[in-house]
């Protein structure tokens, strides 16, 4: 079970106090990133909403119309900064989040198999080692990454190119930033579902806030990024070995 | 009343460019400064503050030249694009009177009218870094036509090159004009504007091509918008429905299924 796990770092004191192993997981700069670019993506997305929906009209009329379209523009720039701070700032970590987040490997299919029984019943074993971004999480930040990408050249054409493009590039602008605002908000209510709401996922929202992990919970749910690819690969074809054998015994 | 709309026979048009001025005094808007640019015709463009303009067009065939003349302005098509993709409902078309007016308060400046008119009548005065502004274009003159007054341009054509009534009267007047051109040696002579967008509420009687007065021959509704407004808005909206719906759902099979004490 998950909690067994735990003897292997945390023991109970005499007096029965847990003392917890904490181990950095996120840098200030990446805490930053992350919960600026939440503020900022929820601003955008609301105020982006106005131009979507027929029924937010009554908003959208004349100056309070206009207020919206400015809030837009000033949480774009905002939005677009904080990763190109984080970029300047810590350029090394910048580059190995980014080539782990779109590193795909044999163990995210595993993982992904193993998603229902773990998100829906809390079933965890044998799940297939993951680095410091699990599989959803890295699913989640490409789609993020991706999205902004499409949002930033769309949005840059739309703003400044408008009246010196044709029309017609404008209109496929138009289309694409609504294409990419629908992917990455049914991707945010996910990350928002998991990260939040779910009843197991505390620990990633621990570590987003104070940038630290515990160390068991890093051995069980990042065991790559915290044994290294070859102990996580024997950890994982052991316990794969044990749960087979475990079945075996049940239904023989 | 039905369906409004002018009749403009550019084989009458002399190009006085009286119609400019008329559309400026009557709905009270500036002139603008500008520079000889070797032609009759100023300003170069339509603008936020030109509403009503002469476009004017040399062609040259062997050794004869023609001088033509293109009253611009908004067509009030319809079935017009931009009255679909207006976020704020300030473009509307008038359900009986068939002409499109923007109603200046309730517009933001957002543009969309000027980036999905075919005919890319309409005109934006934004400020680029804050975008604060309006849209501006023909309103038919509004006010005047529907106090029973025919619109400034419409009045004020000394040539008698505009027509203006019920559009099919204008339609039949048409036909039998472009008949009438054909005739009397203009082999080219053609209506535009029966069919065109909805049918378009200016019509035009020209002497050669649309294409040679700076026409679109066959303008068509952006299918942008269409993909836009009847697909993607409708899928965006059932999508983020399915995804917290689904999220909610997932929550509560997390919740029966798995037992707190025992992971803790």
């Amino acid at each position: 079970m998950i909690g067994d796990k735990m003897s292997k770092v945390e023991q109970a004191d005499e007096a029965g106090v847990v003392r917890i192993k904490w181990i950095p997981k996120y840098s200030a700069m990446e805490r930053v990133f992350h919960w600026g670019h939440t503020v900022t993506y929820f601003a955008l997305a609301l105020t982006g909403m106005i131009l979507f929906f027929p029924f937010l009209q009554p908003i959208a009329q004349g100056e309070s119309g206009w207020l919206i379209r400015l809030t837009h523009r000033a949480s774009a720039i905002a939005y677009g900064a904080f990763p190109l701070v984080y970029v300047i700032l810590e350029p090394r970590r910048a580059w190995m989040s980014l080539k782990s987040v779109f590193k795909v490997s044999r163990y995210d299919i595993d993982w992904v198999k193993g998603m229902v029984p773990y998100y829906m019943f809390g079933r965890h074993e044998a799940m297939a080692p993951q680095d410091r971004f699990n599989t959803g999480e890295k699913l989640n930040a490409a789609v993020i990454i991706l999205g902004s990408v499409v949002f930033a050249v769309t949005g840059l054409i739309m703003w400044f190119g408008k009246g010196i493009l044709p029309i017609g590039v404008f209109q496929t602008m138009v289309l694409l930033h609504d294409i990419a605002m629908i992917v990455t908000v049914c991707m945010f209510i996910v990350h928002f579902y998991l990260a939040v709401l779910h009843p197991l996922m505390w620990a990633g929202l621990v570590s987003m806030r104070f940038g630290v992990t515990s160390a068991a919970y890093a051995q069980e749910h990042h065991a790559l990024w915290y044994y290294g690819p070859e102990k996580a690969r024997e950890i994982y074809e052991a316990q794969k070995a044990e749960q087979a054998a475990g079945e075996e015994s049940t239904t023989g | 009343m039905s369906r409004l709309a002018m009749l403009i026979d550019e084989s009458i048009c002399m190009g006085c460019r009286g119609c400019q001025v008329a559309c400026k005094q009557w709905n009270d808007l500036p002139g603008e400064e500008t520079v000889q640019r070797g032609s009759y015709e100023n300003p170069p463009d339509l603008s936020p503050t030109t509403w009503t303009r002469v476009k004017f067009t040399e062609l040259v065939q062997g050794d004869s030249l023609q001088w033509l003349f293109l009253t611009q302005g908004c067509f009030h098509c319809g079935h017009p694009a931009c009255v679909e993709v207006c976020p704020t409902g300030a473009l509307k078309q008038d359900p009986s009177l068939g002409i499109v007016t923007i109603e200046r308060e309730l517009c933001n400046g957002c543009g969309y009218c000027t980036q999905f008119c075919p005919f890319g009548i309409p005109r934006l005065d934004t400020d680029l870094l804050s975008g604060e502004g309006k849209a501006f274009k023909c309103n038919f003159c509004q006010d005047r036509v529907t106090n029973g007054l025919s619109p400034a341009c419409v009045k004020t054509c000394p040539a008698g090159a505009f027509k203006f009534g019920e559009r099919d009267e204008m339609l039949v007047k048409a036909h039998a004009r472009v008949e009438q051109l054909k005739q009397a040696g203009f082999p080219n002579a053609n209506l535009y504007g029966e069919n065109e967008m909805g049918g378009l509420g200016r019509l035009y009687v020209l002497k050669e091509r649309p294409s040679v007065y700076g026409l679109p021959e066959n303008p068509q509704y952006p299918i942008m918008a269409n993909l836009w407004q009847d697909v993607v808005q409708p899928l965006g909206t059932v999508a983020f429905g399915a995804a917290a719906l689904a999220m909610l759902g997932f929550y509560f099979v997390a919740r029966r299924n798995i037992k707190m004490e025992e992971v803790e």
